[in-house]
């Protein structure tokens, strides 16, 4: 099944999201970002470019670099709005003989769609190489307020680039989707979307399977563009006031400024306080002059504090147009990445007296939902495998009564693991395997499921036998333990049907009662395993001792005497600490003993370097 | 009806072996698929993890690279004729550079701007300025520009010939 994409092509940025495995994501695009600038130009040498290279040459050609065409798609020259943008826009434009809008690019006029595709079919293209294959169709977003004409250009500037546009959708309404609002019935929903150069703000209301846009308003002009701007201003007159040097005519310094500015601006959405730091910012007749400067969260508050009010102001007047009061309002959706800024959600919290949903990244959301819409148009394969988890843990009881878990809780069925177990005493001919099912530390406490013995081990020394213990959980829940003697191949085994037949109730009694227990199970288990460390290390020293014979001097064995001797009288009290430093005090003692004897003899039969404790003997 | 019943009983067993078949075929694939999904994510994670690493080195390099333009900044100043503080500015020469070394050995490596002519994908144009150069030719680089195991993490901020 070929992919759709979800494209959200803003004024200033542009994303692309696709729905992969049920989820929806973020896709980078050539440069590995997860925005593209909405911007084309031509450079001196003919060449097209798109996106960020041509965001780079814009400052040194700008009449061929093409911007905001958002602001002119599907518009009539004759618009007011065109009229106001074409003073500051700083290309060439005039009025198509349809009435539209006719950019000069290069050496020739196009239609804002045409510049629009190249957003788009770079979008198209780096979304293809990300994932490998080739997108034919995709859902894109507009502004709730596009009139048909602008919606029709925008689609047309889709099938430009090659994409067959499955849907336009309502920026707010993408928004709503990536917050899987589209299921709650009869909610009223405020998106507040502060991008870069655009403020928007839409009422909707969610009906039966479909989202309504009852009001729009905003501010075409007001983003978070200026925000960083008024920091510019406030930083150079403050450095004026303090160096009593004008840095507005320096670029370099300018350019800069800007990049700390911005960087403030990102570092005060989490910390109160930063620092602007800039050595060698310029240099008069006394050396050189650097900049520092405390900018507070406050002061930033203080700064811009007219803009947010604004804002909340139009959002207000919106919610009222649609016929709402403030208090039928279920839910706020923020938008664009200037709604990080703390005092943002603040205001629009107090005029709302409720919190606003930040979850998704306020700048990827509406590609998000424009994902999510493309993937129900995509239609995800169809799941014939419904696979199932194991709801708490299984294993079986081992020395001392631990309970050794095989498989965990929460893992996905079918599934196998198997894990070798060894014997606790000399000649020990057989091996009881108790499965249990729990989440407890301690195999007493947990539900037993089965026993079984597997005998005709062969007698030899303790943690010398192999006994592969092998947990098989089939798709339907059924738990099948063997357990196998690899040095005889004899096997035992058992089937338990009814593993996972807990109920909800008794599964989550179970959980809750491990969490209860967690600690003192810990400390138990902790106990238990030191009190088995001791005891094999106690077999190995005297084992060793005895082995030793004449090649390690008396001295040596008396020591290892004396440290088995405190270890057995500590091993059986309940002093974790006590006991686990006898045994490391032993450990370091019969390390001579390997060391005294190392010369003479190099290899012997490979060693039980089992960690696990062995299987109980009863 | 004795004769009858294994006829229908054929078909039903004909009907009911297709439908195994189909049904077989459905599973088998499902399972192929998943199969498949699992080994993908398994090399997916891997080639993840590495660019989680990159990534968050790369975080953290993005926000050294205007502390390595101050050297640079502070050692223009110093080279300036006036100054006589020989021994202090190869200190700082030796400071940077011993700071650049590290970086460089995790990937980091500067574009060289000057001279060349002006490309978008490695340096981003602030001002044009006239010049016996040929046009388009980088004059003057203002800041150096980095690229991060072979990708451009900053442009060099450059001055070209008009």
């Amino acid at each position: 099944m070929p992919k759709i994409i979800g494209i959200d092509l803003g004024t200033t940025n542009s994303a692309v999201a696709v729905v992969e495995g049920g989820e929806p994501k973020i896709l980078e695009n050539a440069e590995g970002n997860r925005t593209t600038p909405s911007i084309v130009a031509v450079s001196k040498a003919g060449e097209r470019l798109v996106g960020l290279l041509a965001k780079r040459q814009a400052v040194t050609n700008p009449k061929n670099t093409i911007s905001s065409v958002k602001r002119l798609i599907g518009r009539k020259f004759s618009d007011p709005e065109v009229q106001g943008d074409r003073k500051w826009l700083p290309y060439e434009m005039k009025e198509a003989s349809n009435g539209g809008v006719s950019i000069k690019f290069g050496d020739s006029w196009l239609t804002p769609e045409e510049i629009s595709a190249m957003v788009l079919a770079k979008l198209k293209a780096d979304a293809e190489a990300k994932l490998g294959e080739k997108i034919e169709e995709a859902v894109i977003t507009v502004p709730a307020y596009f009139d048909d004409s602008q919606r029709q250009a925008t689609k047309n500037a889709g099938e430009i680039a090659g994409l067959k546009v499955r849907r336009i959708i309502n920026e707010p309404t993408a928004a709503a989707l990536a917050y899987g609002f589209n299921k709650k019935k009869n909610e009223k929903i405020v998106v507040y979307d502060f991008g870069g150069g655009t403020f928007d703000v839409s009422v909707l209301e969610v009906a039966e399977d479909t989202v309504e846009v009852k009001s729009t308003g905003g501010d075409t002009h007001l983003g978070g563009d200026d925000f960083d701007k008024k920091i510019n201003e406030y930083l150079v007159s403050e450095y004026k006031k303090q160096e009593g040097v004008d840095v507005s005519k320096d670029p370099l310094a300018l350019q800069r400024l800007r990049e700390a500015a911005e960087r403030a601006k990102h570092e005060l959405s989490t910390s109160a306080e930063t620092e602007i730091n800039l050595p060698y910012i310029t240099s008069d007749a006394s050396g050189p002059k650097h900049f520092l400067l405390k900018l507070t969260r406050a002061k930033l508050e203080d700064l811009v504090k007219d803009y947010i009010d604004r804002s909340v102001e139009l959002t207000l007047k919106t919610v009222k147009e649609a016929g709402f009061e403030l208090k039928d309002i279920n839910e706020l959706i923020l938008v664009g990445g200037q709604t990080r800024m703390p005092a943002i959600q603040q205001a629009v919290k107090k005029a709302f007296g409720k919190e606003p949903h930040l979850g998704v990244n306020p700048d990827e959301v509406v590609a998000i939902g424009a994902a999510v819409q493309a993937g129900v148009f995509q239609g995800d394969v169809k799941d014939v495998l419904l696979l199932d988890v194991t709801p708490l843990s299984v294993g079986l009881e081992t020395l001392g009564g631990i309970f050794t878990r095989l498989i965990e809780k929460n893992t996905t069925v079918p599934t196998t693991k198997s894990q070798v177990f060894s014997t606790a005493s000399d000649s020990q001919t057989s091996v009881e395997i108790h499965v249990l099912q729990g989440e407890r530390e301690m195999a007493g406490d947990n539900k037993t499921l089965a026993r079984f013995i597997l005998d005709g081990i062969p007698p030899s020394p303790r943690g010398v036998p192999q006994v592969e213990v092998t947990f098989d959980i089939d798709s339907n829940g059924i738990l099948n333990v063997s357990a196998k003697d690899k040095a005889t191949g004899k096997s035992q085994s058992v089937r338990i049907e009814a593993s996972t037949s807990l109920s909800k109730e008794e599964v989550e009694r179970l959980k809750n009662e491990a969490a209860k227990n967690q600690a003192e199970d810990k400390q138990k288990r902790e106990t238990v395993e030191a009190k088995n460390n001791a005891e094999s290390l106690i077999y190995l020293a005297e084992k060793s001792v005895k082995e030793a014979g004449e090649k390690v001097s008396e001295d040596i064995k008396k020591l290892v005497q004396e440290k088995v001797d405190a270890l057995k009288s500590v091993k059986d009290g309940n002093d974790v600490q006590k006991i686990q430093s006898a045994a490391q005090e032993l450990s370091t003692e019969v390390q001579k003993i390997g060391q005294a004897m190392y010369k003479n003899e190099k290899s012997e039969e490979p060693k039980t370097d089992d960690p696990q404790p062995p299987v109980e003997n009863k | 009806m004795d004769n009858q019943k294994p006829q229908v009983n054929i078909e039903d067993l004909v009907k009911e072996l297709e439908q195994c078949k189909k049904e077989k075929e459905e599973y088998l694939n499902g399972w192929k698929r998943a199969k498949a999904d699992f080994i993908n994510y398994q090399k997916d994670e891997t080639k993840r993890i590495d660019e989680v690493m990159k990534f968050s080195n790369e975080m953290l390099i993005r926000e050294l690279l205007p502390v390595l333009d101050s050297f640079q900044l502070s050692l223009s100043v110093m080279a300036s004729p006036a100054r006589e503080d020989a021994g202090a500015r190869r200190g700082v020469e030796i400071i940077q550079s011993q700071f650049e070394d590290i970086l460089k050995k995790h990937g980091l490596e500067p574009i060289k701007a000057l001279g060349s002519k002006f490309d978008p994908s490695l340096h981003e144009a602030v001002e044009e300025a006239e010049s016996d150069k040929e046009s388009g030719t980088v004059i003057e680089e203002l800041t150096r520009g980095w690229k991060l195991h072979g990708r451009v993490i900053r442009p060099a901020r450059v001055k070209i010939a008009k």
